[in-house]
C-alpha cells in the first residue's frame, strides 16, 4: 500500500475530526446565556467578581477565534471535556469512562452477529435471486430496515420478558445480588445480555442483507463469472472462490460508513432495556439538558466513526489494488 | 426572442407526461403498487383524523367519557386505554396526521438544501465543489442522529418553544423538523452531485454555454430538469428516513405530549413500562403504524429509482 495513499486518508479523518470539534466549539457558544453563566449553573448568589474571574479563567475574554478555539480543541485532544452538569465534580471523562464498556459488549457483539448472518443471508438471497429464499429474505430484509431498533427490542421484550418470562428485562446485572464465583456473575449477565443483543443483532441484519444481496447480483453478471460458468466450474465454487470474494469489497466501505446511522439506532435499544451503556447516559443527559455530558457523547460517537471509516479505507486499500493508484 | 428560441430544452417539454407514464409502470410493479396503497390510507388518516375517531382527546375527555385506566382491548374500546384514560385508536389515528407532517416538512427542507448542494457543487466544480463535498462527507460520516439530540433543546432553549404555532404545528416539533432537516441532506446532495457531473459534460450544456447562458440559469433550466427525477425518486426514501428519525427522537424524550406523534406514543410507553407489564395495546398500534409507514415509502422508493435512476435502468 502507498505512503500517498494513507496520508490522504489520515488527512481527510484528521480534518474530520477536527470539524467535529469546531461544531462542539459552536454548540457551547450557541447555547442560551453567556458561556460564564453556563459554567456557574447551578451556583447560587453569582458576584459580578465571580463572572469575571470565571470570564478571565476560562479566557472567555479573549477573541474567539482564533485564541478561544485553539484552547479548546487543545482541552479536547487532552480529554479534557469539562465538567458534567448533574453529577456534580464528575468529570466528562469518568462519567463517559463508566458507560462506554457496557455499550462495547453490546454493539461489539451485536454488530459481529449482524455482519456474519447478514452477509450470509445477502449472499444467499442474491445467488439464488427470485427463488424463494430471496422472497422471503428480502421482505423480511426490508421490514426489519423499516423497524425502529427500540420497537422490535420493545417487542422482544414484551414476548419473551413479559408473557413467557424466560429474561430479566431491566439492566445489565441484577441489582443488589451477590455472586458465589464468577460464573455465577457471567450467567447472571448473559442473562440480561441475550434480549438487548438479539435486538441489535436482528435490526442490523436486514440492511448488512440488502447490501450484500445488491452487491452480490451485480458481480454474477460479470464476465469472470461467465467465464468461470463457461469452464465448467461447480455453482458451489463459482460463488466461494470468484462470487463472494469480490462482492464482499463494496459492503467493507458501507457497513463502515452506516455505522454513524447504525449507532443511533443501537443506543435506543440500551433505552429499552436500561443498558447502562452510553445510549442511556445519552438520554439521562438529555432529560437534565447536561449539554457537556452529550457533547462528551457525541464526541467520543464521532470520532468513533471516523476511525472506524478510516481503517475500513485502509482494509479496502488492502484488498483492492485499484483504489490505492 | 430569437435567443430564447434557440435555447435547448432537452426535457422540460415531456416532463409532466412522463411522470404519468412513470406512474402507470409504478401501479404495474406489485412493491409499487402495495406501497401506493398502504400510504392512501395513511394519507386519508392523516387528512382527516377528526372524520374517523374525532378530535384528538386529552386526560379530561378520557375522563368526561368514563373510560378505565390503562385497559385491555375490550368491545367498545378496541385498542383499549393509556395511562391517562385516552382511546387507543383516537391517538393513533391523530399520531398519523402530526408523524405524517413532520416527515414531509422535514423531507422538503432535505431535498431542498441536497439538491442545492448537489447541482451549485457539480456544477461549480473547483474550490466550491471541494469545499462543500467536505461538509457532505462531514455530515455523511458523523452520527447526525446525535448531533440532532444535542441541537433540539439547544435550538429550543434559543428560539423559545411556548405556544406559538407554525403551519399547525407547535414550536417543540418545528425545531424537529428543522433539526432533522438540517442533519441528513448528505446523501441526496452527493447523489445530485454525481449526476449534475455527468450532464454538464453533455452537449446541450456547452450549446446553452455558446449562446451566453449564465451558470445560474443553466443550473435551473438544463440541470434541474435532467436531474428532477433522481430527486423524485430521492424524496420518497428520504421521506421514509424522516419518519424514522422523528420517532428516534420523539423515543428519546423530544417529542410534544400536546401534539403526540407515533414516536411520542412509543416513549409513553416505554416510559411507564408498558413492555414489560405486558400492555401490548398500548405501543403496538402505533408501532405498526411506523413499520408499515417506513415499510411503504421504502418499497415506493426503491421502485421509483429502479424506473427514473439512469444508473439503476442500465444494469437491468
Amino acid at each position: 500500500m502507498g505512503g500517498h495513499f494513507v496520508a490522504r486518508r489520515l488527512a481527510t479523518a484528521f480534518v474530520t475530526i477536527l470539524l467535529i470539534i469546531l461544531v462542539n466549539f459552536i454548540l457551547f457558544r450557541a447555547m442560551p446565556g453567556s458561556p460564564e453563566r453556563v459554567i456557574l449553573r447551578g451556583t447560587p448568589n453569582v458576584t459580578q467578581a465571580q463572572l469575571n474571574a470565571a470570564r478571565e479563567r476560562w479566557g472567555l475574554n479573549d477573541p474567539m477565534f482564533p485564541d478561544q478555539f485553539v484552547a479548546f480543541v487543545g482541552a479536547t485532544v487532552r480529554g479534557d471535556l469539562g465538567y458534567s452538569f448533574v453529577a456534580r465534580g464528575q468529570t466528562v471523562a469518568d462519567v463517559l469512562a463508566h458507560r462506554i464498556w457496557p455499550t462495547i459488549l453490546l454493539f461489539g457483539l451485536g454488530e459481529a452477529i449482524a455482519i456474519v448472518l447478514g452477509l450470509a443471508l445477502g449472499a444467499l438471497s442474491g445467488w439464488r435471486r427470485g427463488g424463494p429464499v430471496d422472497y422471503l429474505g428480502n421482505g423480511v430484509s426490508l421490514i426489519l430496515y423499516s423497524t425502529p431498533y427500540f420497537l422490535l427490542g420493545m417487542a422482544l421484550l414484551l414476548i419473551f420478558g413479559s408473557w413467557l418470562r424466560m429474561f430479566p428485562v431491566f439492566g445489565m446485572v441484577t441489582a443488589g445480588a451477590t455472586y458465589a464465583g464468577f460464573l455465577n456473575y457471567l450467567g447472571d449477565l448473559l442473562a440480561h445480555l441475550t434480549l438487548p443483543l438479539i435486538t441489535v443483532a436482528l435490526g442490523l441484519v436486514g440492511q448488512y442483507a440488502i447490501v450484500m444481496r445488491s452487491s452480490i447480483i451485480e458481480t454474477l453478471s460479470d464476465d469472470y463469472v461467465t467465464t468461470a460458468r463457461a469452464m465448467g466450474l461447480r455453482e458451489g465454487r463459482i460463488l466461494r472462490h470468484h462470487a463472494l470474494p469480490n462482492a464482499l469489497l463494496p459492503t467493507v466501505t458501507l457497513i463502515a460508513i452506516n455505522l454513524g446511522y447504525v449507532i443511533a439506532g443501537a443506543i435506543t435499544v440500551e433505552v429499552v432495556f436500561n443498558w447502562p451503556g452510553l445510549g442511556t447516559l445519552a438520554v439521562e443527559a438529555l432529560e437534565a439538558r447536561d449539554y457537556p455530558v452529550l457533547q462528551g457523547v457525541f464526541l467520543l460517537l464521532s470520532v468513533s466513526v471516523v476511525l472506524a471509516n478510516f481503517v475500513a479505507d485502509l482494509v479496502y486499500g488492502l484488498l483492492d489494488p485499484r483504489v490505492r493508484s | 426572442m430569437a435567443i430564447e428560441i434557440a435555447l435547448p430544452r432537452p426535457v422540460a417539454a415531456g416532463r409532466f407526461t412522463r411522470l404519468g407514464g412513470v406512474f402507470r409502470a409504478l401501479v404495474r410493479r406489485p412493491d409499487g403498487l402495495i406501497g401506493l396503497a398502504i400510504l392512501v390510507v395513511f394519507t386519508v388518516l392523516a387528512i382527516a383524523p377528526d372524520l374517523f375517531v374525532g378530535p384528538l382527546q386529552t386526560a379530561v375527555t378520557g375522563r368526561e367519557a368514563g373510560y378505565p385506566r390503562l385497559s385491555p382491548p375490550t368491545a367498545g374500546l378496541p385498542l383499549g386505554t393509556d395511562e391517562l384514560r385516552r382511546d387507543v385508536v383516537n391517538l393513533t389515528v391523530h399520531g398519523a396526521r402530526v408523524s405524517m407532517i413532520i416527515g414531509l416538512l422535514a423531507t422538503i427542507i432535505t431535498v431542498l438544501v441536497g439538491a442545492v448542494v448537489g447541482i451549485v457543487s457539480g456544477f461549480a466544480g473547483g474550490r466550491v465543489d471541494g469545499v462543500l463535498m467536505r461538509i457532505t462527507d462531514f455530515f455523511l460520516v458523523i452520527p447526525t442522529f446525535v448531533l440532532a439530540l444535542i441541537l433540539t433543546p439547544i435550538m429550543r432553549d434559543v428560539l423559545g418553544s411556548g405556544s406559538r404555532e407554525i403551519l399547525g404545528i407547535r414550536m417543540t416539533l418545528v425545531v424537529i423538523v428543522i433539526v432533522i432537516g438540517v442533519t441528513s441532506w448528505s446523501s441526496t446532495a452527493r447523489i445530485i452531485r454525481s449526476q449534475t457531473l455527468s450532464l454538464k459534460e453533455r452537449a446541450f450544456v456547452d450549446r446553452a454555454r455558446v449562446i451566453g447562458a449564465g451558470s445560474g440559469h443553466i443550473m435551473r433550466r438544463h440541470i434541474l430538469p435532467n436531474v428532477i427525477n433522481l430527486i423524485v425518486a430521492n424524496t420518497v426514501l428520504v421521506f421514509a428516513g424522516a419518519v424514522l428519525t422523528e420517532t428516534t427522537l420523539s423515543f428519546v424524550g423530544l417529542g410534544d405530549p400536546a401534539q403526540p406523534t407515533w414516536g411520542q406514543r412509543l416513549e409513553a410507553a416505554r416510559s411507564i413500562g408498558a413492555p414489560g407489564l405486558g400492555a401490548w395495546w398500548y405501543f403496538v398500534p402505533p408501532g405498526v403504524c411506523i413499520v408499515l409507514v417506513v415499510f411503504a415509502f421504502t418499497l415506493v422508493g426503491s421502485a421509483l429509482d429502479d424506473l427514473l435512476n439512469p444508473k439503476r435502468r442500465q444494469r437491468r
